[in-house]
């Protein structure tokens, strides 16, 4: 929910407040559940696990390509940035990779990184080939990002490349290796997994998936019809400004103009979010996340969607019809108009359905299946799935997956069972 | 005489109008350049908030904006850095309150224009308590005793009297705000130089405690520039200013 962020540190910042050193994390909120909900607000419904309050978070950025090959407009993304936090000792070692448009240092990967380091792991966090920096940053100027098998070959090669950097600059000593992913992150995590049986660069002990789509196309289309701007735009538009303006009724009646994590938990309360509304909340910071990686494929693919085909965009130069025109279209045209005819180009006998399977778990089924270290949770309500979806899940895992009745996308990773049960998995890494 | 002075406004408008406008943001393309694909969409309605807020003042805007971004990364931050690694934790608490006391009187004069007694009222209880059992300000004594921080300033208060918010603007180093916020800062930041006339500072004094403010502020404030990553960051930024500031002066 980035725009959500977005939103909070404005007004965190123009409130001149002092919460921002003193987050109180109130274990338990009293919305009324759902799915959606728990993606938007969290399960907050249940207790927060005790995680470190805060880490010593090393930031760090590498040179993948060189750096004049990478478009001024894209001035501040210039180096690829990812994180370390070091155990002070020789330790094991796991890489985080972020979900769909999700950088190294999003919320949901600051939980997991505390949950890791708890456990006395190093870690390493990675953001998503879907992400604006990753993009740019990027050697790949062939294949499309959220085409499974070579995202993970250029992830591969710049976890081989942050590897080495973090043992020359931090003296990181590893004694074994692990792998995990969020959302999008979970699939790169298993296609990472099967390509390191081959090159054996790190031999994972444990590859753990958090929340992953079993196919991306049939993800994407469930959110692409949450904030469907192509067929009811106007209602959309319409539904939206009306959530602005009761989240601003609401906020006048507060009595204080502060925000802390309570306030903002009573203000959800009392704007009662319906359904449909909470959908178009997740559909728009989606779109928000698709709008940012179109223009960033755009400017390093020459592609030509949604800026000038051929033309050297000025840092100061305006974006602002960019991001009008990226309003125009949903993942499912990028998905039918810029993915599938670069898989042609490769290979005219490719079809649509033959994409969809490759972009999906069922690609490597087999290696699923086979494979003792590879390690799946989700959640049954998890709503990037589709009917049937969780049952091939468990299916496929068995006893290496764990299902949990209620939490949404990604919505309890820093509760009090999911934090346990990441344990549980890992602490034979730990031996 | 007095005919340059009624005029002078005039002209210090002129040209500030001319200083905006004279750099232009609209891409100069190449003669190979092809149109986009996806067209933008033709009713400007459609877009709802995307296309809520014209911005005029663009070209100067988004110069401004990368201005900030490279202040805030060699000057502001660094200063930052250094202020918070030599100053005890509990020095900063304290300086943040003393400067956020002094605050009060801004909020409680808003407040007072804008006829919200309450508010007021509850910020007058506020400085009344931190100043004396807090120390001249220094430790918050008020909030756990349940005298919620109220936040009004003349900005506010222009647009509860009507005033429109007028362009977006991005100002050198304090970032987003609108011609009315803008004016609205000058107005604020006189009544705090009057509060510290009144404490009988001399002007070195008043220039420190400016500089120390400018840092605390900066110093709470979490934003980075381009921390989002995105190269819309400008346009979401706009966005939310304006949407926060309509939703402040509703308030």
């Amino acid at each position: 929910m980035r725009i959500l962020s977005a939103l909070l540190i404005i007004m965190l910042a123009a409130c001149s407040s002092k919460q921002d050193k003193v987050v109180v994390i109130k274990p338990v909120c009293d919305l009324a559940y759902s799915p959606y909900q728990a993606t938007v607000t969290g399960y907050c419904q249940e207790v927060a696990a005790e995680l470190p309050k805060s880490l010593d978070i090393i930031n760090k950025s590498i040179t993948i390509k060189p750096l004049d090959e990478i478009s001024e407009v894209f001035w501040f993304n210039k180096k690829m940035k990812y994180s370390l936090i070091k155990q002070e000792a020789s330790a094991p070692l796991i890489f985080i990779i972020a979900g769909t448009g999700a950088s190294y240092d999003s919320v949901k990967m600051l939980s997991l990184q505390k949950s890791f380091f708890q456990q006395g792991y190093h870690v390493i966090s990675l953001s998503s080939p879907t992400f604006a920096n990753f993009i740019v940053n990027s050697p790949n100027t062939q294949y499309m990002p959220g085409d499974l098998a070579h995202d993970a070959e250029y992830l591969y090669q710049v976890m081989n490349l942050v590897w080495a950097q973090v043992q020359a600059q931090d003296e990181v000593e590893a004694s074994s290796f692990a792998l995990t992913g969020y959302s999008l992150g979970g699939a790169h995590s298993a296609f990472i997994a099967l390509l390191d049986e081959e090159k054996q660069a790190f031999n994972f002990e444990k590859v753990l998936l958090i929340n992953p789509p079993v196919s991306l196309y049939n993800s994407v289309s469930i959110l692409d019809k949450y904030f469907d701007l192509r067929d009811n735009r106007q209602a959309a538009v319409a539904m939206f400004d009306d959530i602005f303006s009761r989240f601003s009724t609401v906020y006048s009646a507060q009595r204080s103009s502060k925000f802390d994590q309570g306030s903002i938990f009573s203000l959800f309360k009392n704007v009662a979010l319906t359904e449909a509304e909470l959908k178009l909340l997740i559909g728009a910071s989606f779109r928000i996340s698709s709008s940012d990686m179109i223009f960033a494929i755009d400017v390093s693919f020459n592609t030509g969607a949604i800026t000038y085909k051929n033309h050297t965009i000025g840092k100061l130069e305006s974006l602002t019809h960019s991001l009008q025109r990226a309003s125009n279209i949903t993942f499912g045209d990028y998905f039918d108009r810029a993915m599938l005819p670069r898989a042609q180009r490769e290979d005219a006998n490719t079809t649509k359905a033959d994409l969809i399977e490759r972009y999906s778990l069922h690609a490597i089924e087999d290696y699923l299946i086979a494979s003792d270290k590879i390690y799946l949770v989700t959640n049954q309500d998890d709503i990037i799935l589709q009917a049937g979806e969780v049952e091939y899940l468990q299916a496929i895992f068995t006893d290496r997956a764990k299902i949990f009745p209620r939490g949404g996308h990604c919505g309890n990773l820093d509760r009090l069972s999911f934090v346990e049960h990441l344990q549980t998995i890992f602490q034979g890494g730990l031996n | 005489m007095p005919m340059l002075v009624n005029k002078s406004p005039k002209l210090f408008a002129i040209a500030l109008c001319f200083l905006l406008s004279a750099c232009s943001s609209q891409p100069s393309l190449e003669s190979t350049a092809v149109t986009p694909i996806i067209a933008v969409p033709d009713n400007p309605q459609d877009l709802g908030v995307l296309s809520a807020y014209s911005d005029p003042w663009e070209g100067f805007n988004r110069r401004m904006y990368y201005f900030n971004a490279k202040a805030d990364e060699y000057v502001l931050l660094p200063i930052v850095t250094g202020y918070k690694q030599i100053t005890p934790d509990v020095v900063e608490t304290g300086l943040s309150n003393f400067f956020n006391n002094l605050a009060e009187i801004s909020t409680f004069i808003n407040s007072l224009l804008q006829f919200k007694l309450s508010v007021a009222g509850e910020t007058l209880g506020r400085f009344a308590v931190n100043t004396t059992l807090g120390l001249a300000g220094l430790i918050d004594v008020a909030t756990p005793i349940g005298l919620a921080a109220q936040d009004e300033d003349f900005g506010q208060t222009l647009g509860f009297w009507g005033v429109k918010a007028g362009p977006y603007l991005v100002l050198p180093l304090l970032g987003p705000s609108s011609l009315r916020d803008a004016s609205g800062l000058v107005f604020d930041s006189l009544a705090d130089q009057q509060v510290m006339d009144e404490l009988g500072m001399k002007s070195e004094e008043e220039l420190y405690l400016s500089l120390l403010n400018s840092i605390d502020v900066r110093a709470r404030l979490p934003f980075r520039y381009y921390g989002s990553g995105s190269a819309f960051e400008y346009d979401y930024l706009k966005l939310l200013y304006k949407k926060y500031r309509e939703i402040q002066v509703a308030r």
